[in-house]
């Protein structure tokens, strides 16, 4: 790993086993960083970054890549924003320009942005609105939080996206788009002191920005309960319980990735075995501990079958947090989720794409690229009594929202 | 079409960027003006071994090793699905699959989720229109322990009244979501459409009706006469050596008992004949769009050709629906087209979405792609464009072991020639404009395309019959039935 002198950090990788070479470039933008009024306008932003620079025609990045039989795609969430191109590594000076290129010079036309306008509604429409349980998330963060950003999902609203301009996207390219923003990871079949001299030839000569901006509100602590039920043309009911948590890299991080698996992961874990089988009271049940850059939330909802109450799945799904934070877990069960782990761990790094997102995040998450691999033995070392302090900790009625969403009209208020 | 009032709208903004773009402005200055530099030295492509053995009980494995990771993967296949079904029985692959990992003779289904659960691994069953699987990962010090599960699950399931019930009711609740889901809604009916009432065109999932009738007899009775070894396939992908891949498949599927397996004669889908179904969704945020036509067969002589095209139509490299949809007019997110290939026939789906009040529009571009494509000779550029991406991205497919694994697999389910796999390459540069022509002339019959809009039909009815589209069948989504040849649910007036 280096820095260089314009602020970019770059991480090397040298993986050998197939002639293909992936460069990630992270951008430490996402949609926490907007503004009320400009929500979904990262994600929107990412779609512009395809659509021109000085010497790249619109929509001409994807295409080159992938007349050379490469892969190239881009991810926004709540801390990051992602580019990352996958070609057979002779074509590694391409991909470097290509970013280069962009990082330093983009263009886009009014035209091309009204057009990408719309394509991230019909993005929306698709993913969120039409589809059956869509916009739970929405539902959920809406509600969890009051302050912090996490209150709105990625994609934004459609209004806020109606209102974006084309000076919104300058703004906001000369804001967050600088090299002392952004983190090259290089993962593939390359000598590194070849790959770091063209790093520096094409993604070196970008010139350094202003520093960036980290003035993101802080959630307040919540002490009170929410409670809520609404209406949504969904097929079936759903029931949530949610806990606002910690942060990603917290030391109580670890324990409550434990805790999720053992709550959620697989056939036998707690909440399916109790809902699904046993009390045959749920659909489907899913429980995450939701880690990220800012303390955000563990959260399990249920789907609720025709014919069963929904109060019925709530209070089955309350009395499995209730249980695990008043007798704890078994050695057996601790064992399990570290097999589980241990299993997530190795196949989440087989390919070179996998293997840059492990170091991207490492080093733009946790600012600690020792991370990537020193994760390992942090979950390994997690005991019982780690699971059932921070199961006891997290899990308070003060910190709880409880939603109930039942099949009716969009958006509207029940009870 | 696009910019409403956009003589204003860029005025203002042309006034914006004076006040604001001056440091972005000094970068494009310095920003030299140049083209992309040159690639580097090619590196040469290794293409992972495989080697393939056949079991005293004619369980055909496939191994491909790999020492990145201390993993194990398996995928086992039984010839059993759809196709395989009783008459009057649909559904009954889809339930004997979901109910394989639901207890055996000496498992219960909580035993079997705890095992592979503590091992480190994973076991997912499912099956299709000619085949059920078995797919597992696990940490390579358990290989023994998932591989012998999935056996046992393969082939001792119990199928437990009361394991029948749960599973039922489930698939009964999934399905109910599903029929609310506009994508699988109009995946199902355009199968249908495409492959009329052969096999191919049955819902992998069963459907409500069909999957209430199946009883125990008949999951036993299937999974008897099909979940034989001399009817199944194993590929397993891991950081073994090849002997201790196969020894393993021995030890965990060498007991399984060979059996009779009934030939089944195939059957060829009814030819191609126009219908349009519109399913109306009121409320819906788009109208999911689905165009559709009979295509080949997986080994067909003509299977390379007409992929080609598809990928012309609609795939990497090339993509005229991404380009005119999309990219050109900003009518969707995503817009594309596939081959689905099966033993005896297949399919050309292509698939997008679109707001509400632009459903017509985005319905003519992608038919007039369809019908542009045996009417106007193939721009070579183009179908070079498709054969660089193919061979360009080899590379990129072989870097997971896997993938080497399911393309052998593939060949031997199919049964193409294994060295079909060493000249694949060869062949898709060998392909010209004219072969692609011929075949995309002899497949795509643009009268005689299938359509399905699903979404909020009232909103955009008049525009489809002001388009001249007047022939189409109209079905409220709680009226659709896939078990009918009509689509639409008997109105017996009892509900």
């Amino acid at each position: 790993m280096t820095t260089l002198d314009n602020g970019l950090q770059v991480v090397f990788l040298e993986d050998h086993s197939t002639p293909i070479v992936h460069l990630a470039m992270w951008y430490h933008v996402g949609s926490k960083d907007e503004k009320p009024g400009r929500t979904g306008f990262a994600h929107l932003f990412e779609h512009l970054m395809f659509k021109g620079s000085k010497n790249v025609a619109p929509d001409e990045h994807p295409s080159a890549i992938a007349s050379l039989g490469g892969e190239s795609n881009a991810e926004t969430d709540e801390d990051t924003t992602v580019y990352w191109e996958t070609v057979p590594v002779q074509h590694l000076p391409l991909v470097l320009w290509l970013e280069a290129d962009r990082m330093a010079s983009l263009d886009v036309s009014e035209e091309k942005f009204r057009a990408e306008l719309e394509v991230v509604k019909e993005e929306r429409r698709m993913r969120f609105e039409n589809p059956p349980f869509g916009l739970l998330p929405e539902l959920i963060y809406d509600r969890a939080f009051t302050t912090h950003p996490y209150k709105h999902q990625t994609i934004g609203s459609m209004r806020d996206l109606e209102a974006a301009s084309i000076a919104d996207v300058r703004a906001f390219h000369d804001t967050y788009y600088v090299p002392n923003n952004a983190t090259a990871v290089l993962v593939g079949d390359f000598d590194t002191p070849q790959a770091r001299a063209l790093v520096e030839k094409y993604l070196g000569r970008v010139p350094r920005g202003r520093p960036v901006p980290r003035d993101i509100p802080s959630e307040p602590p919540h002490t009170t309960e929410t409670r809520a039920t609404v209406t949504q043309p969904w097929p079936l009911a759903a029931v949530v319980v949610s806990y606002h948590i910690t942060r990603d890299g917290d030391p109580d991080a670890y324990p409550l990735h434990i805790l999720a698996k053992i709550l959620s992961d697989g056939d036998s874990s707690r909440l399916y075995r109790s809902l699904v089988y046993q009390k045959q009271v749920a659909l489907a049940v899913d429980g995450a501990a939701k880690l990220i850059e800012h303390p955000n939330l563990f959260y399990t909802v249920a789907i609720v079958p025709n014919g069963t109450q929904p109060s019925t799945v709530l209070a089955a799904l309350q009395a499995e947090i209730d249980r695990v934070a008043s007798d704890g877990v078994t050695a057996e069960e601790l064992n399990r989720a570290k097999r589980q782990f241990a299993r997530d761990y190795i196949l989440n790094r087989e390919t070179v794409r996998d293997k840059a997102l492990q170091l991207g995040h490492a080093v733009v998450i946790h600012n600690d690229i020792r991370t990537a691999d020193g994760e390992f033995d942090l979950f390994q070392n997690v005991t019982q009594d780690d699971v059932t302090r921070v199961a006891r900790k997290y899990f308070v009625p003060g910190s709880r929202m409880v939603l109930t969403i039942l099949p009716g009209p969009a958006n509207g208020t029940a009870q | 079409m696009i910019g409403r009032g956009p003589r204003l709208r860029r005025a203002t903004v042309v006034l914006i960027l004076a006040l604001v773009s001056l440091p972005v402005a000094d970068h494009a200055q310095e920003w030299p003006r140049e083209g992309p530099p040159a690639p580097l030295a090619a590196r040469p492509v290794v293409v992972p071994p495989y080697q393939i053995r056949t079991l005293a009980n004619g369980l055909q494995v496939v191994v491909v090793l790999q020492h990145e990771q201390p993993s194990v993967a398996f995928r086992l296949i039984v010839r059993a699905g759809a196709v395989q079904e009783p008459a009057g029985r649909p559904g009954v692959a889809s339930l004997v699959a979901t109910l394989l990992n639901q207890g055996t003779s000496t498992r219960s289904a909580e035993a079997i989720a705890t095992e592979i659960d503590s091992a480190g691994g994973v076991i997912g069953v499912g099956s299709g229109s000619e085949l059920t699987f078995v797919n597992g990962a696990v940490i390579k010090d358990r290989t023994d322990l998932a591989l012998g599960l999935a056996a046992d699950i393969v082939e001792h399931p119990a199928f437990a009244p009361e394991e029948i019930e749960l599973q039922r009711r489930q698939v009964l609740s999934s399905l109910q979501v599903a029929y609310d889901d506009p994508e699988y809604i109009a995946n199902a009916v355009l199968d249908r459409l495409v492959f009329g009432e052969h096999p191919y065109g049955r819902p992998d999932l069963g459907t409500p009706t069909s999957i209430a009738r199946i009883t125990r007899d008949d999951l036993v009775a299937f999974h008897r006469q099909w979940f034989v070894p001399n009817n199944a396939l194993l590929a397993i992908v891991g950081d073994l050596t090849a002997d201790e891949a196969f020894a393993a498949a021995e030890r965990a599927f060498g007991g399984w008992r060979r059996g009779d397996v009934p030939a089944i004669p195939p059957t060829t889908p009814p030819p191609p004949a126009r219908r349009i179904v519109v399913i109306d969704r009121p409320g819906s945020a788009q109208t999911e769009i689905r165009v559709g036509i009979l295509g080949l067969s997986r080994g067909h002589p003509d299977y390379l050709a007409l992929e080609l095209a598809t990928r012309i139509l609609g795939g990497e490299g090339a993509n005229r629906l991404f380009g005119v949809l999309r990219t050109q007019n900003a009518l969707t997110y995503g817009a594309g087209a596939d081959l689905h290939a099966f033993k005896s026939s297949g399919e050309i789906v292509a698939e997008t979405n679109t707001r509400t009040a632009t459903t017509v529009e985005a319905l003519k571009l992608v038919i007039g792609e369809f019908a542009r494509l045996p009417r106007d000779p193939i721009n070579p550029d183009e179908l070079r464009g498709a054969e660089d991406f193919i061979t360009g991205h080899y590379p990129l497919l072989i870097e997971s072991s896997g993938a080497i694994a399911e393309e052998v697999i593939a060949h031997l389910f199919f049964g193409q020639a294994l060295s079909e796999i060493d000249t694949y390459l060869e062949r898709v540069t060998r392909t010209t404009p004219a072969m692609v022509q011929r075949v995309a002339r002899e497949v795509i019959k643009p009268g005689q395309l299938s359509v399905v809009l699903v979404g909020s039909a009232s909103a955009f009815e008049p525009q489809l019959r002001a388009a001249g589209f007047l022939d189409y069948e109209l079905i409220k989504l709680a009226d659709l039935d896939l078990d009918s040849p009509t689509l639409r649910r008997a109105t017996s007036g009892v509900r």
